[in-house]
């Protein structure tokens, strides 16, 4: 079991990061909002984390637990700011624009971040302080939070902010004709989402050891967004699930790949293919599951089911 | 400093001609479908390198077709009509696999825009992993015997612009010209504009939608591998992903111009590139930002684009 946890340990972390940034990509898709801003709030997360950790704090040896949640605090909170400043602007905008008005976000904190001094340029932030002796220590800090943060928002689906949310995704006229804001509902989720991304940022920059433009890209925002198409739009297990499933899948087709037997072009394909592969699951998954593998539907089915087969 | 201006405006002029053509390819199939083809980047990409191909280029060691090469090498016009041709049918196919199934059952557009996504995804990372990521340039005579630069100014003071700059401002020119005849003095245009305007009564007038949907296909993912080929083979083909990028500039164009508005489309292309062109050197760096800090501003101040039309919006 150690054994397994050695091997394994940094693999298990990253599907726990990933499950957190299909989260964050849920938040605003909760209220109907398509945005693409994750990796940039991430990006940022990473490098808030990354710049206090190699600059700020001076420590030597093991880097202590407080200050790392004290830098994805800190984190958090100037990814929320930030979320609040694009967001009041951005979200005005419909449909396709905001989508697009993310992306160029995204973009633009790239080529930032590629050209400022503070964040290392091109070759970025690296030798970053390590909280823990292996990979797997980073587990005690990733699983309770993708914990809460799961908890949270399976309660925010069932109180008052949530329930405004689903209002705005079916119909946002209606729901303002109803009383609900929805530029103050549509702001709350695409900031949480912000807040979100940047904390999983912080807690990743020290994981991967280094920090580089390459984090908060256009295809980071697509391989979230698969998290969330493939897993479930419509309820918090869904984008958890995608995040574990689709951050383990290149390892899953490694093994596949590594068992004899197999043709060698498909061997190849398999292991070289992994995006060709997240490509086509988008495009089956959109047709045929447009709400995912995980549906509130099904959720409920399983609760009834469990419920009718105890009363008797 | 007048030299400089000159050259830097006809640079601009040429480069925001070609963002107008590629953003045309985005704008025709949104004002037909209200959708963004997100995988119009990778055709893009696609014709690029099917022009590098027809023209008997030859890849390099990666990927699964490394060191093959087409057996004939035609004239680079030719392979150019040869290769936007065959990006247009690529463009058909999108249709039929990604657009057509979603328009059938009605569903919500933000899925087509994924399931769009999804097929660039696929079309890219099958292109990186069939020809590799290598940077592929053209051959140094491609454009036959044109001199690499014409002189604008008098010997004394010579304005050299590339002659590249001036055949791919020609050529969009005269796809501009084309296009915009046949959308407006046509009676096909007119079925064009008609499916556009509402898709229901035009079929209901005798107008077959789906045809003009796929010739719409055909149009934008024909203009949107000449934009590729005309990009790659002024600068290079800087590996798959280099129509993505492109793509995202795309969008910040249409945007600019007004979704959906084919002035809008051009108007936005000239303006980026002039822009562009006129980015300090010493900040070149922050070029590729340009854009889209322009496409932020204009949603804050006038979120329908330069010249787009405001929707009322209905419950």
């Amino acid at each position: 079991m150690t054994d397994f946890f050695l091997t394994y340990g940094f693999l298990l972390v990253s599907m726990l990061l990933g499950a957190m940034l299909g989260l964050s990509l849920y938040l605003p898709l909760m209220a109907g909002q398509l945005s693409l801003a994750s990796p940039g709030f991430y990006a940022l997360g990473g490098y808030v984390a990354a710049i206090l950790s190699t600059e700020v704090f001076q420590v030597t040896g093991t880097f202590p637990i407080p200050l790392l949640l004290l830098e994805m605090l800190l984190a958090g909170a100037i990814c929320g700011c930030l979320g609040v400043i694009v967001g009041i602007p951005a979200l005005r905008l419909r449909g396709i624009y905001l989508a697009i008005a993310t992306i160029a976000f995204v973009e633009i904190l790239r080529v930032l971040a590629l050209n400022l001094e503070i964040t290392g340029g091109a070759v970025g932030i690296f030798a970053i302080p390590q909280p823990f002796q292996t990979p797997i220590g980073y587990l005690w800090v990733a699983g309770p939070l993708l914990l809460l943060s799961s908890f949270c928002i399976y309660r925010l689906e069932r109180i008052r902010a949530g329930r405004a949310f689903t209002a705005i995704r079916e119909d946002e006229l209606a729901a303002d004709a109803m009383g609900i804001n929805p530029t103050y509902y549509k702001v709350l989720a695409f900031t949480l989402g912000a807040i979100l991304a940047g904390v999983v940022g912080a807690l990743s920059a020290h994981f991967f050891n280094t920090w580089n433009a390459r984090q908060g890209t256009f295809d980071a925002s697509i391989i979230y967004l698969t998290f969330v198409l493939i897993g479930g739009t419509r309820t918090w297990a869904g984008p958890v699930l995608g995040g574990i499933l689709f951050t383990a899948l290149p390892e899953v087709l490694r093994a596949i790949a590594d068992t004899s037997g197999l043709p060698l072009w498909l061997a190849q394909f398999l292991r070289d293919g992994r995006l060709i592969i997240f490509g086509l699951l988008i495009v089956v998954g959109t047709l045929f599951f447009p709400q995912g593998l995980v549906t509130p539907g099904l959720l409920k089915r399983r609760q009834r089911g469990k419920r009718s087969s105890s009363t008797l | 400093m007048w030299t400089l201006f000159f050259q830097q405006f006809l640079n601009g002029l040429s480069i925001g001609s070609v963002y107008a053509i590629f953003a045309l390819g985005y704008t025709l199939v949104f004002s037909i479908l209200g959708i963004i083809n997100f995988a119009h980047g990778a055709i893009f990409t696609l014709g690029a390198y099917f022009t590098y191909v027809l023209m008997g280029g030859s890849f390099g060691v990666n990927g699964l077709l490394a060191n093959a090469a087409f057996p004939v090498d035609l004239p680079f016009a030719l392979a150019t009509i040869l290769s936007s041709t065959l990006a247009g049918l690529v463009g058909v196919a999108v249709e039929r696999i990604a657009f057509r199934p979603l328009r059938r059952r009605r569903a919500d557009p933000l899925l087509t825009v994924v399931s769009s996504l999804g097929v660039a995804v696929v079309i890219v990372n099958l292109l990186q992993y069939l020809v590799g990521a290598e940077i592929y340039t053209f051959p140094p005579d491609t454009y036959g015997g044109l001199p690499a630069a014409i002189n604008f100014g008098t010997v004394a003071q010579p304005i050299p612009v590339r002659s590249v700059q001036i055949v791919i401002f020609g050529v969009s020119v005269v796809i501009l010209a084309v296009l915009t005849y046949g959308i407006n003095a046509t009676k096909f245009g007119k079925a064009m504009r008609a499916v556009a305007e509402d898709a229901t009564t035009a079929s209901l007038l005798g107008i077959n939608v789906d045809r003009f949907v796929v010739l719409t296909f055909f149009i934008s993912s024909f203009l949107g591998g000449l934009a590729g080929t005309l990009v790659g083979s002024s600068v290079s083909i800087a590996g798959p992903y280099f129509g993505i990028a492109f793509g995202l500039k795309g969008l910040a164009v249409i945007v600019l111009g007004g979704l959906g508005s084919i002035p809008g489309a051009v108007l936005g292309g000239l303006v980026i590139g002039l822009v562009e062109a006129f980015v300090p050197a010493d900040y070149s760096a922050y070029k590729d930002a340009v854009a889209f800090g322009l496409l932020f501003i204009i949603l804050l101040i006038r979120p329908q684009g330069l010249l787009g039309r405001n929707f009322m919006q209905k419950v």
